[in-house]
């Protein structure tokens, strides 16, 4: 008998020592889920958007944008001020005497020298290296390591040690090279002189960007080292593991269990930490979307910074119903210029305030195909300008946005969302049939795309195929759009439905007639969203080939007024949205946030969707001066480069 | 018995070899880039970096490297040839302390930059084994319990209710009932955390959530062994000699009838172990669980042979526990 408990006993001696060794910590200050786990604290390899969000806590670069700002300005960071040169290519950056690593040592121009240099390495692959090639002779150093690092495998050597000593030797040699090579200096510890290859308006916004970001040299470098047999720098995980981590910003990463939880200390050597109102932040990683709105619901999570729980359309329904019930109060406060948690602060507290719709820097779009044939060998109807043209004209993007995704998401007839961007304007693109004013305008819109498809003499009996991925309701989203294709145009549709990875090679190998996708900005600047229709670029999904257009953008990065380059830019835009078509914008996001606007403040509803978690005030706590932090607009907005 | 664990232990690294092959085969036939972020592409060349620094460019380059690296023979053969004193000394040269290597290297994961798939399992397994012993915990006592129960008197309204409870347990999918516990007992009564591992209190929910399947077995498994026990000579010998009757059941019968169950535990207990997707999810456990579906929707080729290795490794060992245990309990065993 007793025999048989044994299992038993065994295994609950397991769960009361793994249940012991287990000590939980007091609840943070802020605690907010980061829609899903990081993939790195490295930020030279930083790619997503949550992972920027977080480097923000524990890096800060030279300069910053102000996101409670309507213009979005740059504002001082780690350098205190900065000149530019005349021609608009060398900036002088004069760094902060009391910045200071979390170990108390002081950040100098040669930490960033450092972590730029790192993302100029072909061998150590940053993803956004290209923004780093604006720097003058940085292209031609990665061009130079990138040969030798392809010869060094065919070189002989006589033993495995001389080998290594080479490869050894050969990373010396890139580090004198990248020092004769790339205008990038440190004349001294707080300055740091970088030249330009051409001017780059908007270099300031890339330094703003979390990948411009200083890594501390002492810690990173014994995880980077030549590989002996192939010379590359191998890169090993591990120093961005709590405890190990050395960073500037104004937290520091005091755990890190994968997949569970990431906690945040406040960075005691940080120089602006008096302004800095909570102490530490947890960011529980909870995958799936429905825990997560049950955990803020029982007072778990402050802030949720992405909803994507099936029934959020409900959830902003509810905002909207609440607003609507003090719809008097709220115009008012709107007519006043008052942002929008703003206004829900000052509204009653209810739990459906809780839900808020916050623009986006982000588009979704159809793509099409324009190369000549398809990739059965047909012909592609859609390579003529015209048929796109046709087709962009009867997609009802009113009924997508309102009765699909039901997020108070605007309608889109540009890529670039309208008013992300100061000082740029947006062309006004073509109408659709969805927001035709009334029944005569939306039959003259379908009357118009039928005569195009005539004129373009598009093949009866053609079947267009529509390809998605599955998950996030783009299946919906489909639907309507060739419902509308069918009953417009005539056409006969095809829906194609794959993984998302599957459905991603096709995009890439263009293996697809239409095609759903979707972008999001990087940096203040139109070219963020241009650039990936310019026939050369990796993400030109859509093989769109145009001269005049890729002309326009050549011309825009060498003009260096600013009033003309940004009307360059949208004459560019306008190419793409009134005439060619390469891709039919339908809406421009919203993210959904769930959060208190009477107990949390410091959040930014610019439409570039740039948090910075540690301007976050709780107001109801004792710490901080919890006083609400509007959105406000400086009085001077940054003087025009020359 | 000596015998017994000996060859087991020689076969397990054969068979874990063959599942190796048989799982790289497959994986590597998975369609997509694990290097891509699907949304913003970067450039070709540093895509081709990045295959060639993990081998991802050869299926039998791969083959080999991962296979030195994770029996610990490259780091052996690297100890022996000196390779690894020069790269301490060239290090100590440069100033830079060389960061510790493990011996066993199950490589990097390709979709969470920062994570060795040494690491992942060192995080998500502990997780994993504590549910699941407490999940096989629960399913033990609550099945056999109504196993016998259901035995002691057959097609009565007992029995027949622990059938139609079991019956539950096994059909009702696990992310219906992990739901409606989530809403019932924590956002209505209050009484468990939501999405907060780590307290006692917080594995309640998920533990009896994941035990109501093997539960539900465990309980047929006992009642039908119990049901052929209670009929045999030497159960009405015991009673003839007058052995009270609780005795007769848990001394007698339930020895024989808990074979049955004992060899189910071995593989239930590796899976249930290992984690469970939907239940991780549901509850926000951070477990193993959720990296068998996606690394392999990620392609990420190292976490997901390390996953399957780990979940093949428990259940050789844990299949050779119930058989050492199978012996301990009933001797007549050969």
């Amino acid at each position: 008998m007793y025999r048989m408990l044994l299992p038993a006993l065994l295994l609950l001696a397991l769960v009361a020592i793994s249940v012991l060794s287990d000590k939980p910590l007091p609840r943070a200050d802020l605690t907010y889920i980061n829609s899903t786990e990081v993939n790195t604290l490295d930020p030279q390899r930083m790619t997503w958007m949550h992972d920027l969000r977080t480097a923000r806590l524990l890096y800060q670069g030279l300069v910053a944008n102000d996101v409670l700002d309507d213009n979005f300005p740059i504002i001082p960071a780690v350098a205190e001020s900065w000149t530019i040169s005349p021609d608009a290519k060398t900036y002088t950056f004069h760094l902060r005497k009391n910045a200071k690593w979390s170990n108390a040592q002081p950040v100098t121009a040669h930490d960033f020298r450092y972590a730029w240099r790192r993302a100029m390495l072909p061998d150590l692959v940053s993803g956004y290296v290209n923004m780093f090639l604006n720097i003058k002779g940085a292209q031609a150093f990665y061009d130079w390591r990138q040969q030798q690092l392809e010869d060094f495998p065919d070189r002989t050597f006589d033993s495995p040690a001389d080998r290594q000593a080479a490869a050894y030797q050969l990373w010396e040699q890139t580090k004198l090279k990248f020092d004769n090579l790339v205008a990038l200096s440190a004349p001294d510890d707080h300055t740091l002189v970088v030249t330009l290859e051409r001017p780059v308006p908007y270099f300031l916004e890339l330094c703003a960007f979390a990948v411009f970001s200083p890594v501390y040299e002492p810690l990173v470098a014994p995880y980077e080292r030549p590989d002996p047999t192939t010379a590359r720098l191998l890169r090993k995980p591990g120093w961005t593991k709590p405890g190990t981590l050395i960073s500037n910003g104004p937290f520091v990463l005091t755990r890190w269990r994968m997949k569970r939880d990431m906690r945040f200390e406040k960075n005691q050597h940080f120089w602006d930490k008096d302004n800095i109102a909570i102490d530490s932040i947890d960011i529980p990683s909870i995958s799936d979307p429905n825990a997560g709105v049950l955990a803020y619901q029982t007072g778990a999570i402050d802030w949720i910074a992405d909803i994507a729980a099936p029934y959020r359309g409900d959830m902003v329904a509810q905002k909207q119903a609440f607003l609507n019930e003090h719809a008097e109060q709220v115009a008012q406060y709107r007519a006043q210029g008052l942002d929008q948690f703003t206004i829900d602060r000052l509204l009653p507290n209810d739990p459906r305030a809780h839900t808020h719709a916050v623009s986006s820097f982000g588009t979704y779009f159809y793509n099409f195909n324009c190369n000549p044939t398809l990739p059965d060998g047909q012909i592609n109807p859609f390579a003529d300008p015209r048929v796109r043209r046709a087709f962009a004209l009867c997609v009802d993007k009113r009924s997508v946005a309102d009765e699909i995704r039901r997020l108070n998401e605007p309608t889109a007839s540009t890529l670039i969302p309208p008013g992300s961007i100061g000082n740029y304007t947006s062309p006004a693109g073509l109408p659709n049939i969805g927001d035709a004013k009334d029944q005569a305008e939306r039959n003259a819109i379908i009357a118009h795309a039928q005569q195009l498809l005539k004129d373009a003499n598009f093949p009866d009996d053609f079947i267009v195929e529509i390809a998605f991925n599955k998950d996030s309701g783009h299946d919906l989203i489909a639907q309507a759009i060739a419902k509308s294709w069918q009953k417009h145009l005539g056409v006969k549709t095809k829906l194609e439905q794959n993984e998302l990875t599957i459905f991603k090679e096709d995009l890439k190998t263009k293996q697809y007639m239409t095609a759903r996708a979707g972008w999001f900005g990087d940096y203040g600047d139109p070219t963020t969203f241009l650039n990936i229709n310019q026939s050369t670029n990796g993400n030109n999904d859509r093989a769109y080939n145009n001269p005049i257009y890729d002309q326009l953008l050549e011309q825009a990065a060498i003009e260096l007024d600013p009033i003309k380059r940004m009307a360059i830019l949208t004459e560019a835009e306008r190419i793409i949205v009134e005439e060619d078509l390469p891709l039919i914008p339908i809406f421009h996001y919203a993210t959904i946030y769930m959060f208190d606007a009477h107990k949390l403040t410091g959040l930014s509803t610019h439409p570039r969707t740039k948090q910075n978690a540690y301007l976050i005030d709780i107001l109801t706590d004792t710490k901080g001066p919890n006083q609400p932090k509007p959105m406000h607009r400086a009085q001077t907005t940054e003087a025009p480069s020359p | 018995m000596m015998t017994l664990i000996l060859r087991r232990l020689l076969a397990l690294p054969i068979i874990l070899i063959i599942i190796y092959t048989l799982t790289l085969t497959l994986a590597w036939a998975v369609p997509g880039n694990p290097l891509e972020n699907p949304e913003k592409r970067p450039k070709p060349e540093v895509i081709e970096q990045m295959n060639k620094q993990y081998n991802l460019d050869s299926f039998p380059k791969f083959y080999i490297s991962y296979l030195t690296s994770a029996t610990g023979i490259k780091y052996a053969s690297d100890l022996v040839s000196g390779q690894i004193q020069r790269e301490r000394d060239a290090a100590q040269a440069q100033g830079t302390p060389l960061p510790a290597r493990p011996i066993f290297d199950l490589g990097p994961s390709l979709k969470y930059d920062d994570q060795t798939v040494n690491d992942i399992i060192r995080d998500t397994l502990p997780v994993s084994v504590t549910l699941g012993a407490s999940a096989i915990l629960i399913a033990l006592f609550v099945g056999v319990g109504a196993g016998v129960i259901g035995a002691v008197k057959p097609n009565s309204f007992a029995d027949l209710s622990t059938l139609a409870i079991s019956m539950i347990g096994i059909s009702l999918p696990s992310f219906v009932i992990g739901t409606v516990m989530l809403l019932t007992f924590s956002l209505w009564l209050g009484w468990f955390p939501i999405a907060q591992w780590g307290t006692p209190k917080s594995i309640v929910l998920p533990a009896f959530t994941l035990s109501l399947p093997f539960a539900a077995y465990i309980a047929r498994l006992t009642r039908m062994g119990m049901i052929e026990a209670l009929g045999a000579d030497y159960i009405r010998t015991a009673r003839a000699k007058g052995a009270p009757e609780r005795s007769v059941l848990f001394k007698h019968a339930l020895k024989n009838a808990f074979l049955p169950v004992l060899s189910f535990l071995g593989p239930a207990t590796a899976m249930a172990m290992t984690g469970s997707f939907v239940i991780e999810r549901v509850f926000t456990v951070p477990g193993m669980g959720e990296h068998f579906v996606n690394a392999v929707q990620n392609k990420d080729l190292f976490l997901i042979i390390g996953v399957v290795l780990v979940f093949a490794t428990m259940l050789i060992v844990f299949n050779l526990i119930v058989d050492v245990l199978y012996k301990w309990i009933d001797p007549r065993i050969e």
